[in-house]
């Protein structure tokens, strides 16, 4: 397999000396889907940032597609290939119109005006956001706002995307527009880290990272994690149908090899059952 | 942000596609004019011209009644001072306050030329995007001598834009705060000290906040400042060509000698 990002014995200490980040080691791979979750304050935004250099590593290193973080030559090249979506969608909007906002990337690059036009136009596009471009984001709703910071992102044809619990200020609705566009993307060969502490969103996922006071305390196919019982001490809450899959499978009227992580699976393995 | 006061209203005109510098350009020569407006006569030329401007931008009256809002106090303030310290044939007083005909005329004169200084400025706004216009305004920069000042026209540019780019920000920040004070009981008008106070001291601490994530989405989409090229080129066209020549007739206009002597007569 080829690593996209390969980071070894992480340390993040802030300038006054909180650890946030203790000795962290993982890899992602090309066209992977892995969700990082865990409690607030757990750590994760650290991590993810560190995955393009947007912060770089007190100790250890962090590798992007065979370039190091920590060589500030790599580092605008670093961040075309790991492009990255935040939580709040009103502070990550550059510019007046959508337009230019989704233009600010390509423009940093330098490109020549025909070429950001066409990335412009493809990525709003890709979201369904075109009609709007010529529009100010005040009229936007948060989801439209995060489609719009996704299609920015687009624009600079990254392969890959850090999601840092994207859909947390969003309606159930436009949360399943966005978990809808990143599993689209994903399965056309984009790499996704998506951070989350929502549970439910990680049917996706190909993997379940899962953090702890800086440290990675589960790393692996996110039904055998979530099968297992100690994650619970980790302090999320489990939405309704995985608590229910929990109990059924501790109770060994599931097998937790295909323990069900959606509705729709529960649904399956209850009609099994029957 | 929809409300912000001079913002932009992308739709699509004349005026909006001109090129920035043309209208950068246009409202200086405007400004020349409004502040050497003496006479009604020049001051309802002025009129003229920026009732066609609104006509063909395709923009709501609205929207310039809501930039000339926000400044009425001053406009009243500034008519007043005028119309009761100017001295002249008095045509009506009242106890020891005095109007005199003089005032009367300079007072609306002069007010009417901030609020046309004012129109103007937003006609420029709300036609171009900020970001076109700092190109513009750095194209000029350009033809200026600042490197031997040590200010590069590059570094300027993009400290305007910078602050272009955080000023919405900033603004709706202001905005939640405040109504966020209003609904747990801050009555602006009773107690304006504690009001400054309880919006101000959260606003720099959010601000600094939203501030550094702001950077942090720029920085993550390669900003560095440097190589960057632009969405929009600048270019004259032949509308751009049309508006240089309207300037000179209506610029020469205002600035020839014998037309102050024949509107005085
Ligand atoms: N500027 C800072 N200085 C010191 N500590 C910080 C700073 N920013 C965040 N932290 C601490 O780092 C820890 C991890 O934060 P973060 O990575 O944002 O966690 P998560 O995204 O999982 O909620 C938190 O305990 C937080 O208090
Ligand atoms: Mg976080």
């Amino acid at each position: 397999m080829i690593y996209m990002i390969h980071i070894n014995n992480l340390s993040y200490r802030y300038p006054d000396g909180t650890l946030v980040l203790d000795s962290v080691s993982m890899d992602v791979h090309k066209g992977e889907f892995v969700a990082i979750a865990g409690k607030n304050g757990s750590g994760k935004s650290t991590l993810l940032r560190h995955m393009n250099g947007l912060m770089l590593p007190s100790e250890g290193s962090v590798v992007v597609k065979g370039m190091d973080t920590i060589d500030s030559s790599f580092i605008l090249n670093i961040r075309q290939i790991a492009g990255m979506v935040f939580q709040d969608p009103q502070s990550q909007f550059i510019g007046m119109t959508l337009e230019e906002d989704v233009a600010f990337g390509p423009e940093n690059l330098g490109l020549p005006q025909e070429d950001i036009r066409k990335r412009v136009d493809m990525s709003l596009q890709d979201v369904g956001m075109q009609e709007y471009k010529h529009q100010t984001p005040g009229s936007l709703s948060g989801g439209q706002k995060q489609k719009v910071a996704l299609a920015s992102i687009l624009a600079m044809k990254p392969e890959i995307i850090l999601f840092d619990e994207v859909t947390s200020m969003l309606d159930p609705y436009s949360r399943g527009e966005i978990l809808g566009l990143i599993t689209q993307l994903h399965e056309n060969g984009t790499t996704i880290v998506y951070v989350t502490h929502r549970l439910e969103e990680l049917v996706h996922a190909d993997r379940l990272i899962v953090m702890e006071n800086g440290r990675i305390t589960h790393n692996g196919y996110p039904r055998v994690i979530l099968s297992q019982g100690n994650v619970v001490d980790s302090g999320f809450e489990f939405p309704p149908v995985i608590e229910l899959a929990k109990r059924l499978c501790d109770s060994g009227f599931i097998d937790p090899a295909c323990f069900p992580l959606s509705r729709e699976k529960l649904m399956e393995a209850l009609c099994q059952l029957m | 942000m929809d409300d912000l006061f001079l913002s932009f209203v992308p739709v699509n005109s004349i005026l909006h596609r001109l090129d920035p510098r043309t209208k950068i350009i246009g409202l200086m020569l405007a400004s020349i004019c409004i502040l050497k407006a003496s006479s009604f006569m020049e001051i309802t030329l002025i009129m003229f011209v920026f009732l066609i401007l609104l006509f063909i931008c395709h923009l709501p009256v609205m929207h310039f009644v809501r930039s000339v809002r926000p400044m009425l106090l001053f406009f009243a303030i500034l008519f007043l001072v005028q119309l009761f310290f100017t001295e002249g044939t008095v045509i009506f007083s009242f106890k020891w306050l005095s109007v005199s005909y003089e005032g009367l005329v300079l007072g609306t004169i002069i007010t009417l030329r901030f609020v046309f200084l004012l129109l103007f400025a937003s006609l420029l706004t709300a036609t171009t995007s900020p970001s076109r216009i700092t190109a513009g305004i750095e194209s000029f920069l350009r033809l200026l001598p600042l490197k031997h000042i040590g200010i590069s026209s590059h570094d300027f540019a993009m400290m305007m834009s910078l602050s272009i780019y955080f000023a919405p920000l900033l603004y709706d920040n202001f905005r939640s705060l405040r109504d966020a004070q209003i609904s747990r009981g801050l009555d602006i008008k009773k107690e304006p000290v504690k009001a400054i106070f309880s919006i101000s001291i959260p606003l720099v601490a959010t601000s600094v906040r939203r501030v550094e994530e702001v950077a942090m989405a720029m920085e993550s989409r390669c900003y560095s400042g440097i190589g960057r090229t632009s969405m929009y080129v600048m270019e004259f066209r032949r509308m751009d060509y049309l508006f240089y020549l309207l300037y000179f007739f209506i610029f020469s206009f205002f600035t020839m000698p014998y037309f102050k002597g024949y509107i005085i007569i």
